[in-house]
């Protein structure tokens, strides 16, 4: 049997932690929860995750850049989704596909919360079955 | 009739009509922002305010009733100075950003502001940050409530016209706004996405979710094929975007157009419709002959799919499970056309022009595809007209253009699913011929046509007496389903289209078309149809040659894998 593949979520939010580890869970994934960017950036030295799923705004504004990319240079294959409220408080707007903003958002998918529960299975599955296919050429 | 005078004019009134209605009959300009159109006053912005003569008192023309002999000021220095003073307050806590603004030049606040020669912020904002949030959440539309003037046509919208109140007036006095159900986002709330809230919108306080950043960056990159399709009431509501008359047909020039864009093939959906009848006329007179769930309702309309999902999942088993035009077309795009062309569907960067918002939410359903989506990106008719403005394209100096075969010869019954009633009257035309082996003498079926919210039919065909029903807005197909569920069982074939009137009248249309734009969208689109030599979607050549070069037969194994879906109950606060 093919191992399960292992989700890394970070949220400050632990409402969406155990949501999101409810959803992916219950797709038959392991789950693996970290609350803040420092746990984040901990949890990912000790292991290797398939897909990794990272808030934006944490204990630094911008901790889920710095996440995203810190995860890219240790494994720069590994798909990363950012999911953020932030265009909705800050209402500046920035996106995954536009070519300039994949220079400096290491992100291959952005996700406005709230997000149903099908988005996130969706998108995460699509990730992953298209990894072997590289990650960039995800359509939004 | 009743008699009264308005700056000093004699004017003619039906007793209980409004001030507002007799006015503008006569021609006099009254604005509004909050009134709407054959529905009961709200009497919310008070921007229609007239004097009348004797009382001193300024009353909203709106909700007024004329009374015999009266006499009205519709433009004295006072009443326009309190008309002038309503919009300076409206703009107190309206943000200045109407350069950036999707609305800019066609927001009715803005217009009132030039007619009324606001020329100063009137009210100091109030000083801090905006605490209002832009709703961001949902696939199809954009809610910015810092716009919104709580003029309440949304909501009334919503409820009155579509049965959904997905959102509704929240709170008290100066901390009231509009929102969802325990402030969730639309994202999580029942709206269905049809995006009739921005038609009405009189700001930019709603707009669609755009998808022109990424469709401009596919246009760009020399590694993707880029394949648009169109839907059929596109072509005749384009010419409003670029300031041509409405009920223009702009078919092969809009063809030229995304081609002069870049875009590398373009298919026309209308084509998808006459697979869709294949399909779902086939679907009927299955499910008649070996006694499957009836009435068999359409699928073709997505805000209609997740309506029933949402609020009435018993039905779930009567809606067809043919995906839609859209989604089938996407669907043979990637997985039958692409390897035809030797092109890697990775590739191929599938973008649909539609009439809807709610085509947006669609496309992005899981079920919507196999490994690949069936449709990456939606661009309404209105992000259309805003491509072509970006890339310049002038639509009159080009030469007209035909789609790209194999998916670009369509009957006219395809073109026709643009119109509320017009997949009823193609599938009509294709199951009489199913049924009995001959073709109609006459194609037309009136009593579909028209912009009524409830059209009923019955026929006779081959022995069988058939009950089918054509209704458009949900409220209507609310009503519908109520006397369904109250034991109603006279009919075999139900077709809703979320918006009143159908596609024509879609949320992703252009902005501030009234009724007689919108019935001449639908006259183009039978016009279309009186003068096309093939008027029934199953002898389309070319849905014939794919069935024998790739589908079989209809209902068949590859039919059911690519172009027939499933549903969902939805769970959302209701």
């Amino acid at each position: 049997m093919e191992p399960r593949k292992k989700i890394v979520v970070v949220d400050d939010d632990e409402d969406v932690l155990e949501q999101l580890s409810q959803i992916l869970g219950g797709e038959g994934y392991e789950v693996h929860m970290a609350a803040s960017q420092a746990e984040g950036e901990e949890l990912l030295l000790s292991l290797h995750p398939d897909l990794a799923i990272v808030d934006l705004m944490m204990e630094e504004q911008d901790s889920g850049f710095v996440l995203a990319h810190y995860m890219k240079k240790l494994y720069p294959d590994v798909p990363v989704i950012m999911l953020t409220g932030v265009t909705s408080a800050t209402r500046l707007s920035f996106d995954a596909t536009a070519p300039e903003s994949r220079s400096w958002v290491k992100a291959d998918r952005i996700l406005d919360k709230p997000v149903r529960a099908e988005q996130v299975k969706e998108l995460v599955a699509r990730l992953l079955g298209r990894r072997r296919h590289g990650v960039g050429a995800e359509a939004h | 009739m009743i008699g009264f005078q308005a700056d000093g004019r004699s004017i003619k009134a039906n007793p209980g009509e409004t001030l507002l209605t007799a006015l503008r009959r006569e021609g006099i300009h009254i604005p509004t922002l909050c009134h709407m159109e054959d529905m009961l006053p709200s009497g919310a912005c008070r921007l229609c305010i007239v004097e009348v003569e004797g009382s001193g008192a300024l009353v909203p023309a709106c909700s007024y009733p004329v009374a015999a002999d009266m006499a009205i000021h519709t433009r004295s220095p006072r009443v326009l100075e309190a008309r002038k003073t309503i919009v300076e307050l409206l703009l107190a806590n309206h943000p200045d950003d109407c350069l950036y603004c999707s609305r800019s030049g066609k927001c009715d606040l803005q217009s009132l502001s030039v007619q009324l020669d606001v020329r100063q912020r009137a009210f100091p904002a109030l000083p801090g940050p905006q605490q209002v949030e832009l709703d961001m959440s949902s696939p199809s539309l954009v809610r910015d409530p810092a716009k919104c003037i709580l003029c309440g046509r949304c909501v009334r919208v919503c409820e009155e016209v579509q049965g959904v109140s997905a959102i509704d007036f929240m709170g008290r006095g100066a901390r009231t706004k509009i929102g969802t159900a325990f402030d969730q986002g639309l994202n999580l709330s029942s709206c269905i996405n049809c995006g009739q809230c921005i038609l009405v919108c009189p700001t930019g306080a709603l707009t669609e979710q755009s998808s022109l950043d990424e469709v401009v960056a596919a246009l760009a990159d020399a590694g993707k094929v880029v394949v648009a399709q169109h839907a059929p009431a596109v072509s005749v509501s384009l010419a409003e975007e670029i300031g041509l008359k409405a009920g223009t047909d702009v078919d092969g020039l809009m063809v030229a157009a995304l081609r002069h864009m870049g875009f590398d093939y373009v298919f026309d959906t209308s084509f998808a419709a006459d697979l869709t009848i294949m399909e779902e006329g086939s679907e009927l007179v299955e499910r008649i002959r070996s006694g499957g769930a009836l009435p068999m309702m359409t699928s073709c309309s997505p805000g209609w799919i997740k309506y029933v999902e949402t609020f009435y999942p018993e039905f779930i088993p009567n809606l067809s499970t043919c995906k839609s035009p859209q989604q089938m077309m996407g669907a043979v795009i990637k997985n039958y056309w692409a390897e035809r062309q030797g092109i890697d569907p990775e590739k191929v960067v599938s973008v649909s022009i539609m009439p809807c918002t709610a085509k947006k939410f669609e496309c992005s359903r899981p079920e919507m595809g196999n490994e690949l989506r069936d449709v990456d990106y939606v661009l309404t008719t209105r992000e259309l007209g805003q491509l072509i403005r970006m890339f310049g394209v002038e639509l009159q100096g080009l030469e007209p253009q035909l789609a790209d075969n194999p998916f670009g010869e369509r009957s006219s019954a395809g073109k026709i699913f643009g119109a509320s009633g017009g997949v009823m009257e193609a599938a009509i035309r294709s199951v009489h011929y199913l049924l009995t082996g001959r073709e109609m003498e006459d194609v037309r079926i009136q009593p579909a046509r028209g912009m009524k919210g409830v059209k009923e039919l019955r026929a006779t065909v081959d022995g069988l007496e058939v009950g089918a029903c054509v209704v458009s807005g949900l409220g209507n197909a609310r009503d519908l389903l109520e006397q369904l569920r109250a034991g109603r069982d006279d009919l075999h074939f139900i077709e809703v289209m979320t918006c009143p009137g159908g596609c024509i009248n879609g949320g992703g249309q252009p902005i501030g078309a009234d009724l007689a734009r919108i019935r001449s969208r639908m006259e183009a689109l039978y016009r279309i149809d009186r003068e096309d030599t093939l008027q029934v979607s199953h002898k389309n050549p070319w849905v014939l040659r794919l069935y024998e070069e790739f589908l079989g037969k209809p209902l068949g194994h590859e039919s059911h894998r690519l172009l027939h879906t499933h549903y969902d109950k939805r769970e959302a606060p209701v």
